[in-house]
């Protein structure tokens, strides 16, 4: 549960723009998702992350009436896709995995094509979809000629056809160079900004970590871990780096000192693991450095070690090894 | 299920196939152009070995032969336009606009559907002109050969392009069902129609009901009522079509 949003329907509104409740797809024996319980706030940019095979494409696909729960209920913008798929997904852009082209037509054909699925106003959004995009210029040539990054933008411009309170974004940055990387996530919140909900869906932490305010972690088809991303920073181990004379003394002493779970000496650099309980502040920083300049030893250098949506997406999910 | 907006889509995809379209006017208009065209000039050299080019008995025997060709060219089209958007992976895309997969799958049986009728439309234009021009002194084509000719070739056209349409959803793939359509109707049809032992089971032979329908007499010597002509060419543009429709809204993509 996200802290801090409420599902409600007043006014017609729905606060949230994914809901789903026990969600579950098997293939055969196989479970691809079990019970899956995911929200996503209206307004916000979503990251989805998971490992490679861990379900995040299985559960963009239920999402969008690709394929069928085997148990469970989706609710997209406030309706059933199950039962009213084409008002779920009305107000629904997506880029799922590499966005595919006719090659043989031109950009925007290819749009416009999508767009006769989808109704007459979106017909009269190509145009100011590929300026958006900056893909004016290239429109009329055809897709066979274009880059990666190019289709790329071309997949931004088909979602943004039904002007889309929802975008689900299936790792848009695959293949992406650094520059279209910036680009894609500038792009990603101005969307935001626009009021616009982005679920995003990465193996790239750092992506995530830079692009999106709230995540859930997905592992073997289950939901680790959902919220705001600096609440979910927040639950991690916390450590602190001391450089200091006599790096294996130091590590002794400061294995004593209550709230220390842990002292580590990698290359000079004492690693001082903290338990959940102790905070990173003033107190035990100023504990640690008196303890180490009673007994003599001189301190370089103290810094508080930074958790990574990376550390934590470590912890929180199953290691390959561990799945051989 | 008829969606204008959608079928123009289609008929975009198709139209964009410059070298498709060339090759599916080639096989029929051009062909009946290449076959009027050397006859009347065998006819201007030698006129005493040659008869004139046109006129009632040729014109149906070219509408017999350019009959297959139309199978082909519907085999061809049907089945692009069948597994466009599979082949290409955009079917995913237009699916997540949550648009019935029906509307989607039966708009690429009109849009085959508009192609192939243009092909036919000029292929029976030429044909009809060029045996009524040709014809010298054999006796003239009236409204009803005329008529009976180009229903022959769009019946073919709308049979052949539903078959195709259909196996193409099923499959996935234009490839193999253009292989195994054009081998099924320049192959198998013929020896099929050929074989007196198979009775009256002939009768579900399509281009013998196709040749019913259009009037001409049955090139397989097989005799069916009207109704049951009628019947078979539904049949045969029923089965694949729902199968087509089945498979498109039904996989998981």
């Amino acid at each position: 549960m996200v802290r801090g949003m409420t599902i409600s329907s007043t006014n017609g509104q729905y606060s949230l723009a994914v809901h789903t409740q026990g969600l579950s797809k098997r293939f055969g024996s196989r479970a691809a998702l079990q019970a899956i319980d995911l929200e996503v706030p209206r307004g916000t940019a979503f990251g989805f992350l998971g490992a490679n095979g861990a379900g995040k494409t299985t559960l963009i696909r239920l999402l969008l009436g690709l394929a069928k729960p085997t148990s469970g209920s989706i609710r997209v913008l406030g309706r059933d896709v199950t039962e009213n798929p084409a008002g779920a997904l009305a107000r629904v852009g997506a880029i799922i995995e590499e966005p595919r082209f006719h090659p043989h037509l031109t950009g925007r054909e290819n749009l416009l094509v999508h767009a006769a699925a989808r109704g007459r106003e979106a017909q009269e959004r190509i145009d100011g979809a590929l300026e958006r995009v900056g893909l004016a210029a290239r429109g009329d040539d055809k897709v066979k000629t274009y880059s990666l990054g190019m289709r790329q933008r071309l997949g931004v411009a088909r979602c943004l056809l039904p002007d889309p309170e929802l975008l689900i974004l299936d790792e848009p940055m695959n293949g992406l160079d650094p520059a279209g990387i910036l680009e894609f996530r500038r792009l990603i919140r101005e969307l935001v900004d626009e009021g616009r909900t982005v679920l995003l869906s990465s193996h790239l932490l750092d992506e995530v970590q830079k692009t999106c305010d709230v995540a859930a972690i997905v592992d073997q088809g289950q939901i680790v871990a959902q919220g705001r991303i600096d609440e979910l920073l927040r639950g991690g181990a916390r450590a602190i780096e001391i450089s200091a004379d006599r790096p294996l003394d130091a590590a002794r002493l400061l294995a004593a000192v209550p709230g220390v779970t842990r002292t580590s000496d990698d290359q000079d650099v004492l690693r001082v693991t903290l338990s959940p309980e102790t905070p990173v502040d003033r107190e035990i920083v100023t504990e640690l450095l008196r303890r180490l300049l009673d007994s003599g030893i001189a301190v370089d250098r103290v810094a508080p070690v930074t958790t990574s949506l990376e550390d934590r997406f470590l912890t929180m999910t199953t290691r390959l090894e561990d799945r051989l | 299920m008829f969606d204008l907006t959608l079928i123009k889509a289609d008929v975009l995809k198709l139209r964009r196939r410059h070298g498709m379209l060339a090759l599916a006017f080639l096989v029929t208009a051009g062909a009946a152009v290449l076959i009027y065209t050397v006859t009347a000039l065998q006819h201007g050299a030698n006129p005493i070995k040659h008869g004139p080019a046109g006129g009632l008995k040729n014109y149906q025997n070219s509408i017999g032969f350019l009959t297959t060709m139309v199978l082909v060219v519907a085999a061809l089209v049907g089945a692009t336009a069948g597994a466009a958007d599979i082949e290409s992976g955009a079917f995913r895309d237009l699916a997540a606009t949550g648009r019935s997969r029906v509307a989607l799958f039966t708009s690429r049986l009109f849009g085959g559907w508009a192609v192939v009728f243009t092909v036919v439309a000029a292929t029976a234009t030429i044909t009809a002109v060029a045996a009524s021009i040709l014809a010298g002194p054999l006796p003239v084509l009236g409204a009803t050969a005329v008529l009976d000719g180009t229903v022959s070739l769009l019946l073919a056209g709308a049979l052949g392009t539903a078959v195709a349409v259909g196996l193409a959803a099923v499959v996935g793939s234009r490839g193999p069902v253009i292989a195994v359509l054009l081998g099924f109707e320049l192959a198998v049809l013929p020896i099929l129609s050929a074989l007196k032992a198979l009775g009256s089971a002939r009768q579900l032979i399509p281009t013998q009901a196709l040749e019913r329908i259009a009037g001409t007499a049955p090139s397989g010597g097989v005799h069916m009522a009207l109704i049951t002509a009628v019947l078979v060419v539904g049949a045969w543009v029923a089965a694949p079509f729902l199968a087509g429709a089945w498979r498109t809204r039904t996989q998981e993509i």
